[in-house]
């Protein structure tokens, strides 16, 4: 069968030898890879500073003493019990919801050749132009119409809202991957548009999914404007807002701030590395049309 | 193949499923987990909520605040949290802190469109600029009468009064006492004693001001020094002459003057002024590289923090005239929803604010600004305190919230300081600097 | 006769099938998004201040005023700017990166990770890491070493682009690089093979072989990266805030300071419509011709 076929790809690439010229460009990666962590590096290193030694001591200089009281000031001011779960929350239901209502959509334009189809193609991708940052307080007002604002559900929707175009123009790139022949053996079969979705073509999409989820996990669980136009109330904040209001906060005393950051990053980057296998796996799939 | 994609995609799926599930299960018990959690005493008041609203009579009642903070004033919002706790348990204030320069004025217009929260905290000039619409409620004389009058003048609109002014911040050009003394300077009154001490500066190799020009509001800041002492002491109602087209920058000298004293600055400060900050700049001028700073009280915290034994004072920018007047600005300002439906709750709070003086010191304390409530003072070492008692005594203290009415702040000073840095690294003739700032006369007024 | 009607009321009954399944984001897109667009379209034409309730009706003023103002002009000139040298710089090292990976090296999956984990950081977050990299970290690296580099980027005029490009890049390239990485790795080995054998050197090979295979992440790249770009604004929020003067304001962030701190809604909503409408048409361009050299390959 084609498909099986199509998905045949290899993992890695399949050992080469290892020759002079691959030891050079292993030396510059190291290089390059030194200059992209030395960033991160800092931020450690500022998280751990005092006051004082903020302004006295060299930045490079290592801190005096590991001394976790700015860890303990930014744990509590963050708020993470509630900020961490409810951004988990937010980005999971949306991101959900997107991999549902996007590959449905996808599908349906990529094969209803109707005008209507054609027009909610640019329709939807017109969304991915539209710099909602300028458009917040419109946004803000059909949500407080709708009863949407200081919601779970009110936050959840926006999210949908504002990732479903890139949501579909994404899919709507794999749908060649999904083989016609297929469908149509499903509809002689008798079965109907929606069973030959959820029953035929969904299976073939959960990789494209993978790639739409992990894309859109990222957005969601930085995104700052609509949460903070969405969400005031202290138990329904999220992560970032809590970080921002951190920020503004504490301009003159950022060795807190830094020590937030690194609160911030370490869960999402402890699930990115130990997914890293899936992750990797989504994109090569998602990629790569088949 | 095929097996292994689908098994790392269902388990990415499993993955959110189980987040969601462990989520939407935690949901109903949320409410307990931070209270379970909380040892912070910032969490004391909803620890003590619920047996209160059992022993009290009173509904408990929950107010939202939106408190548009300077970075001296982040923390506060713990410190009324705990003296409403103690004194009235049955409220309990809902915050969002956002930062004043940034944030406030978005926020407010959001909330124009739905409903304000119960009470805003901001700065004196936000009562010209909403009191107008009609969207905050008046502030009853009970808690007025317990503040300076002082500030009441410029909070107060038709007759009524729709601010409370709780604390006050002094600007002008802090500088190194110690290093006046070494080098025998004097406090300069007008333009040419202040010249020479910047000749004697260079001649000696310090830096004669720190300045952060990075952070664009502070070339706004201290330009609208400039402007109360060389145009608005003059002429009070400037700004609205300049929207009349009496006067304009293009030909205006005072206000010329104003702006060129930026320049002065910039060529008398430290070459990487555009990219160092208030904390670093404050720094380098506790760490004795620099002799001045055109600033306000909010560095005093960022000097006694670097150094609590750092000696400085304070005196006025000095202007042509050489009567240059110190600068005083109202600053944390509570102000209320007209609309309000806790009005009872929302007077409880201005209660607390007004009558705790315990409260008030402390705040005062952190905030290392000075007191606006009658018989309250703050008990931190201001090293630059005798100078703000000797310009007072004299009368030389001048509230800077005239200007700041009569000239806004947003999308007329922030702009224009945008223009004065382009001019001072040379991206802009000094004419088009002036030019832009007439361009933008509609945008000068709040209403 | 009879076999048409079925025909075309089997069509009618799936394209009314298709149509529901399209439905429910249809719905939500245009409540949330299209929506307020459309209001910002109709304050475009108005003067409104964002608080008062009336909004008066000033017809095509805004858009009148827009073509006169040289800030809105320099914005925009800030933001192509950025917009080119991101969609170039972060295409082609991403891809050098990716190629470096893929080319047998040890340890691939550590540099994989290194080159990654910046994209886990918010843009607020990346502005205000490296404003302290750029005014305090990098120079203090100039007195250990006894050099004299100009590290201080983002203070001048002329090297605030270049200063603002390291941090955005920094930030994205791991993440396009993951991309590339992944259709690099899905080249079969056979097709490379092959072209050997057919006498093709490394870099035709590339060209030839693994450039082709890769059209479809260069569109996802290219576009993203564009889009991304245009709509610059988190990242200056928290660094420069447009400065020095206004030598880094991108059209959002114009059109924020604008619409919000200036108090002129009304005309914020015009510099909105007007990058909808330009993001719009570089998108359509973009994926017409991207488009077209799949096809062809």
């Amino acid at each position: 069968m084609s498909i099986v076929k199509k998905k045949k790809e290899k993992e890695f690439v399949p050992s080469q030898p290892y020759t002079k010229g691959t030891l050079v460009v292993q030396i510059i990666m190291t290089a390059a890879a030194l200059l992209f962590i030395a960033p991160l590096f800092i931020i450690l290193n500022y998280s751990f500073k005092g006051k004082r030694e903020l302004y006295l001591s060299s930045p490079l200089a290592l801190p005096e003493s590991l001394n976790f009281d700015n860890y303990a000031a930014a744990f509590k001011k963050l708020d993470l019990g509630t900020t961490f779960v409810n951004t988990l929350f937010y980005t999971a239901v949306s991101v959900l919801i997107l991999a549902l209502l996007c590959g449905m959509t996808a599908w349906a334009i990529a094969r209803c050749h109707r005008k209507f189809f054609k027009f909610a193609y640019v329709y939807f991708i017109v969304g991915i132009l539209i710099p909602y940052q300028a458009l917040f307080l419109p946004i803000y007002m059909i949500g407080y119409r709708l009863n949407l604002t200081n919601t779970r559900h009110g936050i959840i929707f926006m999210y949908v809202a504002t990732g479903v175009s890139f949501g579909v123009f994404l899919m709507n790139s794999f749908m060649s991957t999904v083989p016609l022949e297929l469908e149509e053996a499903a509809r002689i079969d008798g079965c109907s548009v929606f069973r030959t979705y959820f029953s035929v073509v969904l299976p073939l999409l959960k990789p494209a999914m993978a790639t739409l989820v992990i894309m859109q996990a990222f957005q969601i669980w930085n995104d700052y404007l609509l949460a903070s136009l969405y969400v005031s109330k202290k138990q329904l904040k999220t992560l970032t807002v809590a970080i921002q209001s951190l920020f503004s906060a504490q301009s003159s005393d950022y060795t807190t701030a830094m020590a937030a950051i690194v609160i911030s990053v370490l869960p999402i980057a402890v699930l990115f590395l130990s997914l890293q296998k899936y992750f990797i796996k989504g994109m090569t799939v998602g990629a790569v049309k088949g | 193949m095929k097996k292994k994609s689908l098994l790392s995609l269902l388990l990415a799926t499993c993955m959110t499923a189980g987040l969601l599930a462990g989520c939407g299960s935690t949901e109903a018990p949320a409410e307990e987990a931070p209270a379970a959690e909380s040892e912070a005493p910032a969490e004391e008041s909803t620890e003590e909520e619920a047996p209160a609203a059992e022993s009290s009579s009173d509904e408990p009642v929950t107010l939202t605040v939106l408190a548009g903070q300077s970075t001296t004033d982040a923390g506060i919002e713990d410190m009324i949290d705990e003296a409403l706790a103690a004194k009235y348990p049955e409220v309990t204030l809902e915050w969002e802190c956002v930062d004043w320069g940034n944030d406030f004025q978005p926020k407010m217009q959001q909330y124009m469109q739905s409903g304000l929260p119960d009470i805003m905290i901001g700065k004196a000039q936000d009562v010209a600029t909403y009191a107008p619409q009609g969207i905050l409620g008046e502030i009853d004389s009970t808690y007025l009468d317990k503040g300076l009058d002082a500030a009441r003048e410029n909070v107060t609109i038709d007759g009524k009064t729709y601010g409370l002014v709780y604390n006050a911040l002094y600007q002008g050009v802090y500088y190194n006492k110690t290093m006046f003394a070494e080098n025998g300077w004097e406090v300069p009154k007008t333009q040419e004693e202040l010249q020479a001490i910047i000749d004697d500066c260079n001649a000696k190799g310090i830096t004669p001001f720190a300045s952060h020009m990075i952070d664009t509001w502070s070339i706004g800041n201290v330009t609208m020094q400039f402007m109360m002492n060389d145009v608005f002491n003059n002429d009070p109602t400037w700004g609205d002459k300049f929207r009349a087209g009496e006067v304009s920058f293009a030909e205006d000298e005072a206000a010329q003057t104003a702006y060129q004293y930026n320049k002065l600055i910039f060529d008398n400060t430290y070459p990487e002024t555009f990219s160092t900050e208030q904390t670093d700049c404050d720094a380098k001028m506790v760490l004795g590289e620099a002799a001045m700073k055109v600033s306000g009280s909010w560095s005093i915290q960022n000097f006694l923090d670097i150094d609590e034994s750092f000696d400085f004072g304070i005196f006025p920018f000095p202007n042509q005239t050489g009567d240059s007047k110190l600068i005083f600005e109202p600053n944390i300002t509570i102000m209320t929803s007209a609309a309000t439906e806790h009005q009872d709750a929302v007077n409880k709070v201005l209660d607390v604010l007004t009558s705790d003086k315990e409260l008030a010191v402390e705040i005062l304390d952190y905030t290392k600004t000075a007191s606006m409530l009658k018989d309250v003072t703050p008990t931190f070492t201001n090293p630059s305190q005798a100078d703000i008692d000797a310009y007072a005594a004299d009368g030389m203290i001048v509230d800077v919230t005239l200007g700041n009415n009569q000239l806004v702040w947003g999308g007329f000073q922030e702009e224009n300081a945008k223009d004065i840095a382009a001019w001072l690294q040379g991206d802009e003739s000094f004419e088009d600097c002036l030019k832009a700032s007439d361009g933008r006369v509609d945008a000068s007024s709040a209403n | 006769m009879n076999e048409k009607k079925k025909i075309s009321y089997m069509e009618k009954k799936m394209s009314r099938q298709y149509f529901l399944m399209v439905l429910p984001g249809f719905i939500i897109f245009t409540i949330g998004l299209i929506v307020p667009l459309i209001l910002a379209v109709r304050y475009s034409f108005t003067s409104w201040d964002g608080m008062t309730v009336e909004k008066p009706f000033v017809g095509f003023k805004n858009y009148i005023d827009l073509m006169k103002d040289s800030e809105f002009r320099n914005a925009w000139w800030f933001t192509l700017r950025f917009t080119i040298w991101n969609t170039i710089i972060q295409n082609v090292v991403a891809l050098l990166f990716a190629v470096a990976l893929d080319s047998g090296i040890k340890a691939q999956k550590v540099y994989r990770t290194v080159l990654f984990v910046p994209c886990l950081i918010s843009a607020l977050v990346v502005g205000f890491v490296w404003m302290k990299m750029f005014s305090n970290v990098l120079p203090a690296l100039n007195d250990v070493l006894g050099t004299n580099i100009n590290f201080l980027l983002l203070g001048e005029k002329k090297t605030v682009l270049q200063g603002l490009l390291i941090a955005n890049n920094w930030q994205w390239i791991g993440y396009w690089m993951l991309i590339y990485l992944a259709g690099l790795q899905s080249v079969p080995g056979d097709l490379h093979e092959a072209a050997k054998v057919d006498g093709a050197g490394p870099v035709s090979r590339f060209i030839n072989v693994t450039l082709p295979m890769l059209a479809p992440a260069i569109t996802i790249c290219v576009v993203g990266i564009t889009t991304g770009s245009l709509k610059v604004y988190d990242l200056l929020v928290s660094s420069t805030k447009g400065g020095p003067g206004r030598a880094s304001t991108s059209v959002i962030y114009q059109t924020y300071t604008t619409a919000i701190n200036g108090r002129q809604y009304g005309y914020g909503c015009a510099m909105s419509v007007t990058l909808v409408l330009v993001l719009l048409l570089v998108a359509m361009i973009q994926v017409k011709g991207l488009k077209k050299k799949e096809v062809q390959v």
